[in-house]
């Protein structure tokens, strides 16, 4: 079984990301090579859809975190939906929630650039 | 009296492409003790952090060591003992989790040691015969009882 694939797909202007299995030390580089991929044509919306991320260990959350900030400076964000009790209890556990906002489905989060716009963290 | 057996000891080379073979074997060591899915998740991440722990700072990503997971079940708990022969490792050079940090700065040190401490009851680390031991402890769940946070 791969440990993990990330899928992609764009929706009005909107990159989503579907990762499918594990992101650890050893994955990391996939995950951070399809954000990258994103970045690179100048899409700074970017949906992290994990209906199928069984785990996302500190690499993965250091991927994120090591491109929010140029998202956000280029007007964009990245945003979470459809995360598993698992993934959603590390966003919870590191108050990774107070700096990414989070989604219970794919649609939400979309719908969410297109009302807020928005940039930034979401609300404390 | 004691209920503790020897349940099982894995070692894998210390790469990164092992950190599966070890949560497979957290994974199914938690079905045993009883722990759900949700929990045999999160015990399998923290056994990934405390790996790769071993593997970028005790080995400094040298790959031709040996990382040997220590798996016993009893006494009420899941005990896991990551142990390596690397260079001495002292738990209380990790910084402490500050988020606007990380975001300001793009750090993430300490995030893996910290997500450990946060699913374990307890997280202990012991130098010992010239090994780094870090040894972590879960209760078992209560038996009928559904998940525990």
């Amino acid at each position: 079984m791969t440990e993990l694939s990330v899928d992609s797909r764009e929706l009005e202007g909107i990159v989503l990301l579907y990762p499918r299995g594990f992101i650890n030390a050893h994955t990391v580089r996939l995950f951070e090579g399809e954000i990258q991929k994103a970045l690179d044509q100048g899409r700074y919306r970017i949906v992290v859809s994990g209906a199928d991320l069984k785990y996302i260990a500190s690499a993965g959350l250091g991927a994120i975190m090591g491109v929010v900030e140029e998202i956000r400076t280029n007007g964009g964000d990245i945003r979470m939906a459809e995360l598993n009790e698992t993934v959603r209890n590390i966003f919870d556990i590191l108050g990774f929630n107070h700096l990414y906002r989070i989604f219970p489905s794919e649609v939400e989060a979309v719908l969410s650039f297109r009302e807020g716009g928005g940039t930034g963290s979401p609300p404390a | 009296m004691s209920d503790r057996r020897p349940a099982l000891v894995l070692r894998v080379p210390s790469r990164t492409e092992f950190l599966a073979a070890i949560r497979d074997a957290t994974r199914r060591m938690a079905a045993v003790a009883g722990f759900d899915d949700a929990q045999a998740d999160q015990l399998a991440l923290a056994v990934d952090e405390a790996s790769t722990n071993v593997i970028e700072h005790a080995y400094r990503g040298a790959p031709g060591r040996t990382i040997e997971v220590r798996f016993q079940d009893g006494d009420g708990v899941l005990r896991v003992e990551v142990v390596d022969d690397g260079e001495p490792v002292d738990p209380r050079s990790v910084p402490q989790v500050d988020l606007q940090r990380y975001a300001s700065e793009r750090r993430t040190g300490g995030l893996g040691m910290h997500l450990m401490g946060r699913i374990m009851d307890s997280v202990t680390f012991r130098r010992a015969a010239r090994r780094n031991v870090c040894c972590m402890v879960k209760k078992r769940p209560a038996a009928g009882s559904g998940a525990a946070p």
